[in-house]
């Protein structure tokens, strides 16, 4: 079903885009490829849902074009999924197209016979302009005899009109079909392997629901065709009202623990309840997991607590928002939320369900400094507040101390690293007076988003900052601070709508790719397949070039054999560096980094950090980092600049702010 | 490409802030409108129809209060279209024929192509009133319960609309990692490959992966999404607020009724018939 909607949205997204902007059309020949993908993969009801949803969303927004568009391509990409799906090959795709072309032809011709007036309306339209055109050919004596001959043809075409649709609507769908058929291909050949991200599956279970109490004796886990466990046996209990803490490196089976806990059979040993798990059930369990965007389904604050509950069920939306801090908020439109605010809801939507037990797989681990505090707020006390059992899983040194015990997973304690957390220090004086050039020059630099419109946002104003060669500046502030505005004008790829922005004393619009940028979601970077084409095709070399992939990867501290694996086998650090190294093998002028340690863990973080450290001190690279966290970027970024709400807070005013 | 850029950018999905009459009717009725007037248009698309149809978009927007700045700006070559068209059909000439002074200007064809303009214009201006007055979270309830009557036909209209309320949650994300895929191609140099590889090679070596990349992407928000489904217990409520017609719905729906009509009489009489 999510994947319906999910394909759905992305069909609908490409079909807009290919109406909107200029120039795209060729990318709705592409929708096929999404719908093509769900043929291939699901049943027919799922692809009937995905293309309504995608439909009426194209029709919301681009009107009955964009409709039309996105029908068309469902039908011929669910069309070639399928055949895909019975191994058919081309030849099979090319009998289909033309049987699906002829029917689709005959169809648009009854529609027109029975719209005859708007037919008429469009055929003299058509007629008009012809003529037109006719009667300026007709004034050169050259081209006389030729006007006439195309006028007579013309209105034959227009008298056989239908055959001319059959053939046309033909012509097209083979077209399209061959399109989609050739682009479906090498997107599955792409897709292979790619590794499954889902992980809950609702468990087939009946009688009464009754997680807690739950006790574990000896219970292993190993994931099929694994070599060793995720998770070693362990023998713990979880009691109603009791708050337990989970703790462990990446790779001690905290996510694995959680999978038992919702319902999963373990490998060996045993685990006992009263009753079912009774998954996202009333008085079930509960699940809040580490992504805040994909937690939040309803577009709606209000809509999205009681998402999922039984039809008719009556849910005091207020109270429940109001125990999570979130009150008075059920209008708000959740995309405005953010990744705190975001979880604050999910954890709303799980108690709507009134659980037994709730599981909070590292709920703060994609949020910032403000939002993990409110978050570790909302966890605190919630389990003596409802009677049931909270299972929270952290990376966190600071969030176990609200619970009541801690089970550390990890073998010894001296293996388990713990990330700390760093308070705000105060912000540096930014004008120093380095002898060095100056690399970003930035000056009264302003920027509103959809300006001009009714829809006018403002994101920055008035920043005005030097970065010079060899500075490490971290760039700092909450969320809907303007920080990554503000990278993306520096990186050229926004033009800002007052004051300027100096690379080299170039505008940075004109010399995009002079700065370089790390975006947050690493993996939208990584465009090729293996690792060494991505360096490669990122660095501007041929992949045959290997010396030069493995130096490349061998400044970010990566073995060069990882340079025939695949992007999606990578882990998320190696993701991060693999995009830091081929964007420093084109010797950028300077490396903007946003947000680089979210999502990383303990280890992988001071890995990262240590790296970036050396390079900027080895290499005398220019470094400007976005960052919410300050935990150990002193070292690496000596200059800091808070950003709140667009506006530069002002470096007294900031330091008291800290204090 | 990059001029497109500098224009005022398109906003999707997203009302015209502010809150009106028009504002608060129910997402299903204005859905209903807009169906209604686009089978009449499709059926007698006369002048008539256009003119009524027209002067409903204008009653609407001036309810709604929405801003000029809420049209998107209109790329120049469409306007030079048009303008070609319009020369093209006078050109093609046809009755009736004006006098202007001393001139006589035949302008059939350019009321022929003025109207299927015009037809275009307001079929489009309906639709963008839709998104600028509805809040996306309304549009899958509604449709839900538009649906109600074909659950009798076995059609699963309550997936639909969960897929529908899930596609409307998804779009804003997917657009933003759109716009991300093309920043990171973007920054990327220009790709060197060995000789013997001609540029259309190439061309699509790079609109696959960008397109894998998308997929991919989409994939992993799906099975994310998918996890948060489970997680809830599957499917069930997605609003919650009730999603029914009100007071003023079956006023508009009563007015809009009385249009529909009156354009198709006026059509059939043959007032500025086909």
């Amino acid at each position: 079903m999510a994947h319906a909607a999910v394909m759905g949205a992305l069909s609908s997204a490409l079909a807009i885009l290919s109406v909107i902007v200029p120039f795209a059309g060729g990318l709705s020949l592409l929708v096929t490829v999404p719908m093509g993908l769900l043929g291939y993969r699901y049943r027919l009801r799922v692809l009937l849902a995905a293309t309504f949803a995608a439909c009426t969303v194209s029709f919301l927004i681009a009107g009955i074009s964009g409709f039309m568009v996105v029908l068309n391509c469902a039908y011929v990409g669910g069309m070639t999924g399928i055949i895909k799906r019975r191994r058919g090959g081309i030849a099979m795709v090319l009998a289909a197209s033309v049987v699906a072309g002829t029917a689709l032809g005959l169809w648009i011709v009854g529609v027109l016979l029975v719209l005859h007036r708007l037919r008429t309306v469009t055929f003299e339209a058509i007629t008009a302009n012809f003529d037109g055109v006719m009667a300026v050919m007709s004034q050169f004596e050259p081209f006389r005899q030729s006007a006439q001959d195309t006028r007579a043809i013309f209105d034959l075409a227009l008298q056989y009109w239908p055959v001319l649709m059959v053939a046309y609507s033909i012509f097209t769908i083979v077209l399209v079909s061959l399109v989609g058929w050739w682009a479906l291909s090498r997107v599955l050949d792409r897709l292979r392997g790619i590794p499954d991200v889902h992980k809950l599956d609702a468990p087939a279970e009946v009688g009464p629901v009754g997680p807690v109490p739950v006790a574990l004796t000896g219970a292993r886990f190993r994931y099929p065709d694994a070599d060793h466990d995720a998770l070693r046996p362990l023998t713990m209990t979880v009691d109603a009202g009791e708050h337990v803490a989970i703790t462990g490196a990446n790779g001690s089976g905290k996510t694995t623990l959680m999978l038992l806990l919702s319902g999963r059979q373990p490998t060996s040993g045993t685990i006992t309840r009263p009753g079912g798990v009774g998954l996202g059930q009333l008085g079930g369990t509960a699940v809040v997991m580490q992504h805040p965007e994909s937690q939040v389904l309803g577009s709606r604050v209000a809509d999205d607590v009681v998402w999922g509950l039984p039809p008719g069920t009556r849910t005091d939306v207020g109270t429940l928002l109001g125990e999570v801090g979130l009150s008075g908020m059920e209008e708000r439109d959740t995309g405005g939320l953010s990744g705190g605010e975001l979880q604050r809801l999910a954890v709303a939507g799980a108690l709507a369900r009134q659980p037994s037990m709730l599981i909070a797989d590292e709920i703060t681990s994609m949020v910032d400094q403000r939002g993990r505090d409110g978050l570790l707020d909302v966890l605190s006390g919630l389990a003596e507040r409802h009677r049931m059992a909270l299972v929270q899983i952290t990376h966190y040194n600071s969030e176990t101390q609200i619970a009541h015990r801690t089970v550390n997973l990890s073998d010894s304690v001296d293996n388990m690293v713990m990330v700390e957390d760093a308070a705000a220090p105060a912000p540096t004086v930014i004008q120093t007076s380095h002898s060095s050039e100056p690399v970003l020059q930035l000056a009264g630099v302003g920027h509103e988003y959809f300006r001009g419109t009714p829809w006018a946002k403002t994101a920055l104003d008035d920043v005005d900052f030097t970065v010079n060669e060899g500075d490490g500046l971290l760039i700092h502030g909450g969320n809907g601070s303007g920080k990554s505005t503000l990278a993306w004008i520096m990186a050229g790829l926004i033009t800002p709508s007052t004051g300027t922005c100096l690379v080299g004393g170039q505008p940075a619009a004109e010399c995009v790719g002079q700065v370089a940028i790390a975006f947050q979601a690493a993996r939208l970077q990584l465009l090729s397949s293996r690792v060494d084409l991505e360096v490669a095709s990122a660095a501007g070399f041929s992949p045959h070039d290997t010396d030069r992939v493995v130096a490349a990867l061998a400044t970010v501290g990566l073995d060069g054999s990882l340079a025939r694996r695949r992007v999606d086998q990578l882990s998320g650090g190696q993701m991060r560096r693999v995009v830091i190294a081929s964007l420093l093998a084109r010797s950028p002028k300077a490396l903007i980094l946003d947000e680089p340690l979210a999502g990383l863990d303990a280890v992988s973080r001071r890995g990262l950090l240590r790296l970036l450290t050396d390079l900027r001190r080895n290499t005398g690279l220019t470094l400007v980092v976005i960052s919410h966290d300050f935990a150990g970027l002193e070292e690496l970024c000596p200059r800091i600049l808070h950003l709140d709400k667009g506006t530069q807070l002002p470096v007294a005013a900031a330091a008291e702010g800290a204090l | 490409m990059r001029a497109a850029r500098q224009r005022r950018s398109v906003v999707l999905l997203r009302p015209v802030p502010g809150t009106s009459v028009i504002h608060r009717l129910w997402a299903g009725t204005k859905l209903i409108v807009v169906f209604a007037v686009s089978l009449v248009l499709a059926f007698y698309p006369g002048w008539a129809a256009i003119a009524l149809t027209a002067a409903l978009v204008a009653v609407t927007v001036w309810l709604a209060r929405i801003p000029r700045g809420a049209v998107p700006s209109v790329p120049w070559w469409l306007w030079l279209l048009v303008l070609l068209g319009c020369v093209t059909a006078t050109l093609g000439g046809g009755e009736p024929v004006l006098h202007l002074w001393s001139a006589d200007l035949a302008v059939g064809g350019l009321l022929k192509f003025l109207r299927f303009t015009a037809l275009s214009l307001v079929l489009i201006a309906l639709s963008a009133l839709v998104s600028w007055t509805t809040n996306v979270a309304d549009v899958a309830p509604a449709v839900a319960t538009l649906g109600r009557p074909f659950r009798k036909l076995r059609i699963p209209v309550d997936d639909w609309a969960v897929a529908l309320a899930l596609a409307l949650r998804a779009f804003p994300m997917l657009m933003d990692e759109f716009r991300l895929l093309n920043a990171a191609r973007r920054l990327r140099p220009r790709p060197v490959l060995p000789d013997g590889r001609t540029t259309r090679r190439r061309w699509s070596s790079e609109l696959i992966d960008l397109l894998a990349a998308g997929i991919t992407v989409a994939l992993r928000r799906a099975d994310e999404m998918g996890d948060a489904i489970t997680a809830r217990g599957g499917t069930g409520q997605i609003s919650a607020a009730p999603s029914r017609p009100r007071g003023a719905d079956w006023v508009a729906l009563g007015i809009c009724a009385v249009l529909c009509v009156l354009a198709v009489y006026l059509e059939i009489r043959g007032v500025g018939g086909v």
